[in-house]
């Protein structure tokens, strides 16, 4: 395939597709060159009968593991079906063959009833996990082993039947049963059936089943309908294994139920383990190794299960993706093919970002919700949305964490799962909320993912492809532009897993703008990137409002986003509690203190003498995950008998500082000293309670898992209740799940001093909670402290963690911005400043006024 | 009358043979996200042991002692030898090495014994009538001895820590870890103990089948659309998902056709599921992005 291009700035994409689509050629002649090479050996009778007997039987099962082997890789389904599939199209070919059936109805026949029973099972199968869509294909393979044992006036029973011999209804010719002729015919559609899957390989229709496959929701984000693709899959697979099935009773002369047994399930699942799934070389290693596994069994003198079972295993655990994959990573590595290594990445030109003014005020309305309100179970977690988008326009919502913002992206794309949506919502005129997610981006909405959900399983060319239904040269060609203006081309070729989370998060924004949307949803696009990557995202977003494109955008890094933004909507508690321009929104009180919170009155702490011994210590520590860094440089001591406070808005590395400070999570670089005997408890985020436990169990576990047993343990339990509020004390055997979020909070607190910590870690107790609720959580981690508990409160509000703790440091961006003590009166001021810019003016003397 | 009585006994009696295998693999699924395919072989393992220690003069019932301990440190060690070393959360990879396991198991059985039918030894003999019915004196053993096994079973899990432990980890691993609950201890009792459960449960079968060394087989099917019937991952869903594949599947052979008992088995069961995706006693999990 030749690919016209008009713009000549892609040169590097631009060799390595047409290098894919010459490889491709290549590839799909190589089946039918091999088969043909193979019929033209067994012509010259150099094969003796029985092996040619074998390369027949081999053809066979290179089908019939492909066709297993592809749908696995493909579409992540693992069919133990096949057997069923293999004996439907052997003993339709034997029926027919008896009956006076032409070689069309035949086939015909078993590719139909294979195909409308596949389809079957891959819509129901998509509708499960892996787990049940093995039961359903066991169930299909154990029904049907019993219907061709008792069905005696079709299958013969045990007995099985003859295949005789199949004329065309077309004039075609006969095919004989049993004979060369039989084996040559197996060879070569062996051959075609290798050259289809190697056409198929590079086409949207896989590249569509593997994102359907690795990413559900991401995939319905950019229109790809998992059911269908399933039953699609399946069907075909199907009809692959039937025709396997039809080719098996030629070549064999006679069918009977022997060979459709469950263990040939398991073997076809061998086969494609050892083979690899999803490669097509893997499918000829497998169909070999099927046939020829009893020989070599028998010569090894070991039984054949045994050696099945071996084969297994040592492919499992030492040959992970088959023994294709390893061989071709063997072989580069001997080869020492230079790795291919990005060359220097080809950044976007530096321009800096204009500001695109907003869009005047008479600008036609693209995007209105109203009353939106969801609903999880019992759980509200958005209610009276209303807001509007006018065509070009750039909305930000913000709001603390918990307020609702994701929630309200996935109302806009669909992706709302087991939550009921109320409300209204119309795009361009059209009712939203009754057209399905895979039908929006139709519609002209796209969206990125906070975690950037990009096809683990295509390459970076491919997410961009998969879009499109076919793919045609020009939309090679605008993929290749699309990439080299977002400075991925020189990794067109790459798998995300390679690249850094920097060039991750473009690629999910490269695919969602891939139809060049109207609406461009971006769920948290600066969270994890550096400044730089700031700054080019910036330029793209600012692109694309050029471009007159709208965006709805939420996110926790406030600068960044005030920069693009043209205004400002602020949620908390799922509702909007303000509106206003990038510039004014953080100066309403309500929107200001939804993030910091109110100080709650200062309770009393005990008196500190600054000869505290310290509980731990961290020096200059580093973590990151993958790529993504979550926490920079930080020193921390924590002095036995203190509260300390991380504050930090979400995403600002708090938990991970606490996981830390636990010792449960060792970091990336730098060290955390503490005492040997230092006891350590973590009240994690979101409680974390055992909800099916009931309330006492919870507390039996903590100290079960501290090494409490017997006697101790029920004292301990005892003591542990009676500081429990009554009304938890009354409902000990109830399960947590029916607490409410302060009482779960509390039962959460408890259960962490069940292992009579010396060091208590809170993480987020207010979390959700209404004030109430957070004023009676303080004041009974107040009283802790009071009775000498060290304590480490990590909290998103600044004014609660000032008002309860001895010493507060900010945490912006994984860093430590600001350290001081509550007492100091210039403390607040510049915290409140580090909390969203990272900035400390400490060093500029203050005017005191 | 009778017919229905002795039908719907043996069919109690099928039940909690696949119940217990059921509440086996529940367990062992639960602790570790393993699907234990070799459930089966492993605990026929332990029927040729305690066969061949009872032919050489040991009680019965120690040789079913033998046969369970023996199916637990068979299973132990296959686990630590060819589980443990794949990564977490590998739901196949694990699926399909018990798949290897059970194949060498089968084998090694035939290699060692061989593959011809034997008696397996009852506890008890005869029948007891009830009105004109003479019901088998071991489907009520059977009934009654897997009643105690799954009371036991309840106990552990309900009322002493270690087993307030396991459903702690089986809720959530990573919570357990925060709390410092070794999770691999506890996937070891939860293998020993669901080997052990699927070895009575053989043990129990094994005098009405005789002994061959896939013996087990049809069982495992059929407590696997048990549990799937019961929701997965609920011990109650497993026992009672069982019990009423037992029971279906003696009234299909019963009534309908001997020949097409897994038929009728299988289709129940993929019927129920297509409607309630999440089983009897599943709970169904909301997905978020």
């Amino acid at each position: 395939m030749s690919v016209v291009s008009r713009s000549s700035n892609s040169l590097v994409s631009r060799s390595t597709l047409s290098l894919v689509s010459r490889s491709t050629v290549t590839k799909a002649a190589l089946g039918p060159l091999a088969a043909a090479v193979l019929l033209v050996v067994l012509n010259t009778g150099a094969i003796p009968p029985y092996q040619a007997y074998s390369v027949g039987l081999a053809a066979i099962y290179t089908i019939l593991v492909l066709s297993v082997n592809l749908l696995a890789g493909w579409a992540g389904i693992w069919s133990i079906a096949h057997p069923a599939f293999f004996a439907l199209g052997a003993y339709f070919a034997a029926y027919g063959s008896t009956h006076g059936w032409s070689l069309e109805l035949v086939l015909l026949g078993a590719t139909g009833c294979a195909a409308a029973f596949g389809a079957f099972l891959g819509a129901a199968g998509a509708r499960f996990s892996m787990l049940y869509v093995a039961l359903l294909t066991l169930a299909f393979t154990m029904v049907s082993l019993e219907v061709m044992g008792q069905w005696t006036g079709v299958t013969g029973g045990d007995q099985g039947i003859p295949m005789e011999e199949l004329h065309s209804a077309l004039g075609l010719g006969t095919l004989a049963s049993a004979g060369t002729q039989a084996q040559y015919l197996a060879v070569g559609a062996a051959g075609i059936a290798l050259a289809v899957a190697a056409v198929a390989r590079p086409s949207a229709l896989r590249m569509r089943l593997v994102a359907a496959k690795s990413h559900p929701m991401a995939a319905r984000s950019i229109g790809i309908a998992p059911e269908a693709q399933s039953a699609l899959a399946f069907a075909v697979s199907a009809v692959f294994a039937a025709l396997a099935g039809v080719l098996l009773a030629l070549v064999v002369g006679f069918v009977s139920p022997d060979p459709f047994s469950l263990a040939l399930a398991i073997a076809l699942i061998s086969a494609c383990v050892l083979g690899g799934a999803g490669t097509l070389l893997g499918a000829v290693v497998g169909g070999a190794y099927l046939t020829w596994a009893p020989t070599v069994a028998e010569s090894a003198g070991v039984a054949q299960p045994i050696l099945q079972g071996v084969v297994l295993i040592a492919a499992l655990l030492f040959l992970p993706g088959g023994v294709v994959l390893f061989l071709g990573r063997t072989a580069r590595r001997l080869l020492r093919r230079p790795s291919a290594r990005p060359a220097t990445p080809v950044e976007p030109p530096e321009e800096s970002p204009q500001r695109v003014p907003a869009p005047a005020a008479t600008a036609d309305e693209l995007l209105r919700l109203e009353e939106i309100a969801v609903t999880f179970g019992g759980l509200k977690a958005l209610e009276g949305a209303s807001l509007s988008v006018r065509a070009g326009e750039t909305l930000a919502i913000i709001g603390p964490n918990g307020a609702g913002k994701t929630t309200l992206l996935n109302v806009l794309s669909g992706l709302v799962g087991g939550g009921r949506v109320a409300g209204s919502a119309h795009y361009e005129g059209k009712s939203l909320l009754k057209s399905r997610a895979t039908a929006r981006r139709r519609l002209g909405i796209g969206r990125t993912f906070q975690h950037a959900e990009t096809f683990p399983e295509l390459t970076v060319l491919e997410n961009v492809l998969c879009t499109r239904r076919r793919i045609t040269a020009h939309d090679r060609d605008r993929a290749a532009e699309l990439l080299d203006r977002f400075g991925l081309a020189h990794v067109a070729d790459r798998y995300p897993a390679d690249l850094p989370f920097g060039l991750h998060k473009r690629l999910d924004l490269a695919r969602a703008l891939a139809e060049e949307p109207g609406l461009l949803i971006l769920d948290e696009p600066f969270g994890g990137l550096d400044a730089t990557e700031r700054a080019l995202l910036t330029r793209q977003i600012v692109r694309q409002q050029e471009h007159g494109t709208a965006v709805v955008i939420i996110d926790h890094v406030l600068d960044d986003l005030f920069a693009v933004a043209h205004r400002v909507v602020a949620f908390d508690f799922g509702r909007p509690i303000g509106e206003g321009g990038p510039g004014e929104i953080l100066d309403d009180p309500r929107v200001r203190s939804s993030y910091l919170g109110q100080g709650g009155t200062r309770d009393e702490l005990p008196a500190r003498h600054g000869t505290e011994s310290p509980a731990v210590h961290l020096d200059a520590v580093d973590h990151a995950y993958g790529g993504v860094t979550a926490l920079r440089e930080v020193g921390l001591t924590v002095a036995r008998g203190s509260v300390l406070g991380v504050v930090g808005a979400n995403g600002a590395g708090k938990s991970t500082l606490g996981r830390i400070l636990h010792g449960t999570l060792p970091p990336t670089r730098g060290r955390r000293k503490a005492a040997d005997d230092l006891r350590t408890a973590l009240v994690p985020e979101g409680r974390a309670l055992f909800k099916t436990l009931s309330l006492r169990e919870n507390l039996e576990v903590a100290a079960y898992a501290a090494g409490i047993r017997g006697a101790e343990l029920r004292a301990r339990l005892a003591e542990t209740t009676q500081w429990l509020p009554p009304r938890l004390r009354e409902r000990m055997g109830m399960p947590a799940a029916g607490l409410s979020g302060g009482e779960q909070q509390v039962l959460a607190i408890a259960r962490a001093l069940m292992a009579r910590p010396d060091l208590l870690i809170v993480d987020e107790p207010a979390l959700g909670l209404s004030p109430a609720m957070v004023d009676e959580v303080y004041a009974r981690i107040g009283r802790l402290a009071r009775e000498g508990m060290t304590i480490v409160l990590l909290e998103q509000s600044l004014g609660r963690a000032a008002s309860a703790c001895h010493e507060v440091v900010v945490l912006h961006e994984g860093a430590i911005a600001v350290r001081g003590v509550p007492a100091d009166p210039t403390f607040l001021a510049r915290a409140e400043q580090a909390y969203f810019d990272g900035q400390d003016d400490a060093a500029v003397p203050v005017p005191q006024g | 009358m009778d017919q229905f009585l002795l039908i719907l006994v043996s069919g109690l009696a099928s039940g909690a043979v696949y119940g217990l295998m059921g509440l086996g693999l529940v367990i062992i699924y639960r602790a570790t996200d393993v699907v234990n395919f070799a459930l089966a072989s492993l605990a026929t393992v332990g029927l040729y042991a305690a066969l061949a220690l009872n032919e050489r003069g040991l009680p019965l019932l120690l040789a079913a002692m033998a046969a369970i301990v023996t199916t637990a440190a068979v299973g132990l060690v296959a686990r630590e030898a060819v589980i443990r070393p794949l990564a977490q959360g590998e739901l196949l990879s694990a699926l399909v090495m018990t798949m290897g396991v059970s194949l060498i198991a089968e084998s090694v059985i035939s290699t060692v014994w061989d593959d011809q039918p034997r008696l397996f030894p009852s506890l008890v003999e005869g029948s007891v009538s009830l009105g004109s019915a003479a019901i088998p004196a071991q489907s009520l053993l059977t009934i009654a001895v897997a009643a105690v096994a799954m009371a036991l079973v309840a106990y552990l899990f309900g009322r002493t820590s270690i087993g307030t432990a396991m459903r702690a980890v089986a809720e959530s691993a990573d919570t357990a870890r925060i709390l410092g609950l070794g999770s691999q201890r506890i996937a070891r009792i939860a293998w020993a103990l669901g080997l052990g459960l699927a070895a009575l449960a053989a043990f129990l079968y094994a005098p009405r089948a005789g002994l061959v060394p896939t013996v087990l087989s049809a069982p495992l099917f059929r407590a696997f659309a048990g549990i799937f019937l019961g929701g997965l991952t609920s011990m109650y869903g497993a026992v009672i998902g069982g019990l009423t594949v037992g029971v279906l599947d003696n009234l299909a052979a019963g009534y309908v056709s001997a020949g097409y008992r897994d038929t009728f088995v299988f289709s129940f069961t993929i019927l129920v599921l297509l409607i309630r995706p999440q089983g009897l006693f599943g709970v169904r999990t909301f997905q978020r992005v």
